[in-house]
């Protein structure tokens, strides 16, 4: 196996402009509590990887949305799995982001000259919490609909724009098929494009700054 | 993970539906005038399933109405007093021909194939 892998690298040359990558020097004092932003970028993969192959079978409209969940539930082949498996990596993502988050902050790497990269982890963070919320609407049952009206209303209470800001994240007065589409274009294009953007500066910061050693 | 992928997209085997004609009643138990109702029990996929539906005779013609509601599928009743089919959940009404009267079902009332042969009338199931 090592001959095949050494054969193919002569070939392919993969290992050389990875190498720089890959193999960095750690600092003293790293424990596992270091993992916790690696486990949730491993998560962020496997959500990227079941959201893709859910939206095959997800049709994102009002009268189709909840039918397509329970023909993913009950009839495509391992679709129950899959569905069960976005949900709970998404569980789990916020999970593990919010104790990368504590983690950070306790060891003090959020301080200089790291400032720019604890300013990219928020954003990935709001961005996460944003995913959340839009993805819980997409089963379009009473349990979506009536937690993204109590979601969006919440929007309404900030003064002066607040009503323009609700209405324009229902795409409407009332929640309807246009907040599906909305909610599902986000959820789908909007969040994972600015998501990588954002995990890309978070990583070439890691690689130039370096990691934070412990305490 | 790309096997896993596989099975997951490739479409799946849909179980054709087919058309299953079972007794409903003799020829001289269907309504004369206005509406009756009945229940049949016909086996599916190794169970026996009872089935309520209506047969309204609007001295034209005979038509046979599913007794689940448009809207989610409660059963409805037949109000005489009020000539209206009745949906006891949220309020849902139909005419005497399946058309919506009130509420919030969104299409009238499914009709079942009716046949009648000889001295027995059966209805049509999709199963």
């Amino acid at each position: 196996m090592k001959n095949f892998f050494g054969w193919l690298d002569r070939n392919f040359g993969i290992k050389k402009p990875h190498r720089r990558f890959l193999y960095r020097s750690i600092p003293e004092g790293v424990n596992y509590f270091f993992c916790l932003g690696g486990i949730a970028f491993t998560l962020f993969i496997l959500l990227f990887a079941s959201g893709l192959m859910l939206a095959i079978y997800y049709v994102p409209s009002e009268n189709e949305a909840f039918a397509s969940i329970l023909r993913i539930d009950n009839e495509v082949r391992l679709g129950w799995f899959i569905r069960s498996f976005h949900k709970w990596s998404a569980n789990l993502f916020m999970v593990t982001i919010m104790l990368h988050t504590v983690r950070v902050f306790v060891y003090k790497a959020y301080r200089h000259p790291r400032e720019l990269n604890w300013i990219a982890g928020s954003l990935i963070l709001i961005l996460a919490f944003a995913s959340g919320f839009t993805g819980y609407l997409l089963p379009w049952d009473q349990k979506a609909y009536w937690a993204t009206e109590v979601g969006t209303s919440m929007a309404r209470t900030v003064p002066v724009l607040g009503p323009y800001l609700c209405d324009f994240l229902r795409g409407g007065e009332d929640i309807t098929g246009a907040t599906l589409v909305r909610f599902y274009a986000i959820h789908v294009l909007y969040i994972p494009l600015f998501m990588c953007l954002l995990l890309w500066a978070h990583f070439h910061l890691v690689k130039q700054q370096g990691v934070k050693g412990g305490l | 993970m790309a096997g896993v992928y596989l099975f997951f997209a490739f479409p799946g085997r849909k179980r054709k539906k087919k058309d299953l004609y079972v007794y409903a009643c003799d020829a001289a138990e269907l309504p004369v005038q206005g509406v009756r109702r009945y229940y049949i029990d016909y086996p599916l996929r190794g169970k026996t399933v009872t089935k309520k539906f209506f047969i309204v005779n609007t001295s034209k013609e005979l038509i046979a109405f599913s007794s689940g509601c448009t809207h989610l599928g409660c059963l409805i009743n037949w109000n005489r007093t009020e000539n209206k089919f009745m949906c006891p959940c949220h309020g849902g009404q139909y005419d005497m021909l399946g058309n919506v009267v009130a509420g919030p079902p969104p299409a009238p009332l499914n009709r079942l194939p009716l046949k009648i042969e000889g001295e027995k009338a059966y209805i049509g199931l999709r199963v």
